[in-house]
């Protein structure tokens, strides 16, 4: 008996140890996991933090600088030299005014358009509602180079080339908002619409003081949609806009790209200046705007 | 009902803000006969206002509008504007050497006839290439304005280093021994090329021997002895690893300003490029015309180059053809030209002191002079209306070559694809 059970102990201490022995390395690789993660994340976070980065040295720089072997990695001292000459070349104040007016109009009235369109194709049942519906998403797959000379055509009729009007008005209801809106508003429920209208609220009411309030950070999310659309929006500006002092930042950069001579100090400046509202706007819709999308992926 | 109220007054005003600023806008473009409204790119806009401060001192009157933009944007609304049916067009455009044909080919009605307004009277003071690609059934529709005559840019501290002298380089066999040469005594490149990506080199070529894609007939000549020539040099290049891959227009500026490759063979524009992006190299560099291809060949060539198209529909063409012809002709306007590395294809002022002076970037040679000498004998060639496409084949030849397949092969592939396209 007792041998048995020296046999026994000696087996579950072996147990243990083999169970020791197992766990030891369970705890390294778990820690090799994380280090490995780790660095993978560290590489991606410098792979997508480099071209800022880079922005940013080109922005402080002489243009002479960008081309040197090995490549100057640390930031100069021309940022005002840069900004000045940036200045004099497009008017920084005025196609930053463009830029922020045309983009901040176009997601105020934007969204307007887009938040009831959405709304009665998610909350009204009525005779081709599908159809409109697929309609929009189908317009989606419709090629801008396509729908280009026709509507430049249609505005030069009107007269409206070179205005800001021009600029705004063919994206006004975007079928991408139009969908990540009905999309959020299909889960609003119809039950506090309809006590609403048992106390006697009007429709407009009800959208307005009722639904709009709790839908928020699908706003949110929408209008930072448009606001980028918009902000980036080259050939459209480009082809309606006609003098300097109405480009929008995009088309202004680009007037810098010229034939055998660039100078790239202006061009980074230029960037740097562009990028630096949709951070912002972004920051501050942040919040809402990740809410907004898991909403409409849970769903 | 206050914020419905609330919302829809702020879109009124909105609106009425936006009606305000369409109506400011638009209503100062219409109607004023003294304003013209040119498209051009960066280092042409100086050159265009220089040329109307002067032209106001007889025309007071006379209001010029520069609208600054990218070189491809032109294309892109000149191109807009033009398949609109003409509307948005400006009174004067720059428009390259390589897609003016292109333009006249495509909207045959849609740019002045300059010739019937009297610029033949003119046309002796511009090299023949220029006036030809212009011209069509005899009449020209557009004013020459800068060429692109060629050479080959070289480092001058490379070709010490290796003991080589650039005047000896005559042929194209020459340049290729003195690529080795360079190659065994300094590890250095000899050229850089974006094998896959553009085909200058070979265009400057196919240039010098007086043909291009396309022949004296505007057919298809991507088989020609001249095209064969020219690929075999450059595969030669390649095969003896004399090559740097460039990929893209940023790497080939920086492999030069680098001090990477020895030699640059282009246009003259790329004076512009290398004394901004390599201000610290004054001084090592010279230029020699290109090698020929037997000696004693033609050494002149072109690579770029643009011109001033008047479109038809503007509402200001005679105003807009009167200082575009004045803006041609000074002499003073197109030397100011040269300030922003643009070489003026005007060839009454090649005696001018601008063009005899010494360059001190270039080691005090006066390269201006040499570039002027060879305008008269670049050959004109045929760019048609199918360039980029044709362009787009020639270097899928390339490439293909230089990953092995051999050139008669790649490049009469080259020329039934390309046939089957402009079809």
């Amino acid at each position: 008996m007792a041998k048995n059970l020296e046999v026994i102990e000696q087996s579950t201490n072996e147990l243990t140890l083999a169970e020791r022995q197992q766990k030891k390395p369970k705890k390294t690789k778990k820690k090799l996991k994380a280090v490995w993660m780790y660095t993978l994340l560290s590489i991606f976070l410098v792979v997508s933090i480099f071209p800022f980065y880079w922005m940013f040295i080109g922005a402080t720089n002489d243009s002479s600088k960008m081309f040197t072997n090995p490549p100057t990695l640390l930031p100069g001292d021309q940022f005002m030299t840069n900004l000045t000459n940036l200045n004099e070349s497009i008017g920084i104040f005025r196609v930053l005014f463009n830029s922020l007016f045309v983009s901040g109009l176009y997601v105020v009235i934007a969204l307007a358009v887009c938040a009831s369109a959405a709304y009665v194709l998610a909350k009204y049942n009525f005779k081709g509602k599908k159809f409109i519906f697929t309609a929009f998403l189908l317009s989606m797959m419709i090629p801008y180079q396509a729908t280009l000379i026709p509507l430049f055509q249609m505005m030069s009729d009107f007269n409206l080339l070179n205005t800001y009007f021009a600029v705004i008005a063919p994206q006004l209801c975007f079928p991408f908002a139009i969908f990540l809106l009905r999309q959020n508003f299909l889960a609003f429920p119809t039950e506090l619409m309809e006590s609403a209208r048992l106390d006697g609220a009007s429709e407009t009411r009800i959208f307005i003081s009722i639904v709009i309030p709790s839908m928020r950070p699908a706003l949110a999310a929408a209008s930072i949609f448009l606001f980028m659309t918009q902000w980036n929006n080259f050939m459209w500006p480009l082809v309606v806009l006609n003098t300097n002092d109405m480009y929008t930042f995009p088309v202004a950069l680009s007037s810098l790209m010229g034939l055998s001579y660039i100078d790239y100090g202006q061009v980074m400046m230029g960037v740097t200046l562009a990028t630096v509202p949709i951070i912002a706007f972004f920051l501050t819709l942040q919040k809402q705007f990740i809410s907004g999308m898991l909403g409409s992926a849970l769903k | 009902m206050k914020k419905v109220t609330g919302l829809v007054s702020m879109l009124l005003v909105l609106s009425m803000f936006l009606a305000a600023c369409g109506n400011s806008e638009t209503g100062g473009e219409a109607g004023d006969s003294n304003k013209v409204t040119a498209w051009a790119w960066n280092i042409n806009v100086p050159v265009l206002e220089e040329a109307a401060k002067k032209f106001k001192e007889e025309n007071p009157d006379f209001e010029l509008e520069v609208v600054e933009m990218g070189t491809d944007d032109v294309y892109s609304k000149l191109t807009t504007g033009l398949q609109a049916g003409g509307k948005g067009l400006p009174d004067i455009v720059l428009v390259e050497d390589d897609r003016v044909q292109g333009y006249m080919n495509a909207f045959p009605d849609a740019f002045v006839n300059v010739s019937d307004k009297g610029f033949d009277e003119m046309k002796d003071s511009f090299p023949s290439y220029k006036t030809e690609l212009l011209s069509k059934d005899g009449a020209m529709y557009g004013f020459p304005f800068d060429g692109g005559p060629t050479g080959v840019f070289y480092r001058t501290d490379i070709f010490e280093e290796a003991g080589v002298k650039a005047e000896d380089i005559k042929t194209w066999d020459d340049y290729i021994e003195a690529g080795k040469t360079i190659k065994e005594k300094t590890d250095k490149a000899m050229i850089g090329l974006d094998l896959n990506g553009d085909d200058g080199l070979y265009r400057m070529m196919l240039n010098q021997q007086g043909t291009f894609y396309f022949n004296e007939d505007k057919d298809v000549a991507l088989t020609s002895e001249e095209s064969k020539q020219a690929m075999e040099v450059q595969q030669t290049l390649n095969e003896e690893g004399l090559v740097k891959e460039t990929v893209g227009w940023d790497a080939w500026i920086s492999a030069m300003v680098g001090g990477d490759v020895a030699t640059a063979p282009s246009g003259a524009w790329l004076y512009g490029s290398i004394t901004q992006q390599g201000k610290d190299t004054s001084g090592n560099w010279g230029m020699i015309q290109l090698p020929a291809f037997e000696e004693g060949g033609n050494r002149a060539s072109n690579l770029g180059g643009s011109n001033y198209m008047i479109p038809s529909a503007s509402a200001n063409a005679d105003l807009a053809y009167d200082f575009m012809e004045f803006f041609s002709t000074n002499e003073d306007v197109q030397l100011s030209a040269m300030e922003g590395g643009l070489f003026p294809s005007l060839n009454t002022i090649y005696d001018n002191e601008a063009f005899t002076k010494e360059v001190e970037f270039f080691n005090n040679q006066p390269i201006w002079n040499l570039l002027a000498s060879e305008m008269e004998n670049i050959p004109a060639v045929n760019y048609t209306g199918d360039y980029a496409v044709a362009k787009d084949e020639a270097v899928k030849a390339q490439s293909e070559i230089a990953n092995g397949k051999a050139i008669d092969e790649a490049l009469k592939a080259s020329e039934e694809r390309l046939k089957n396209r402009i079809q």
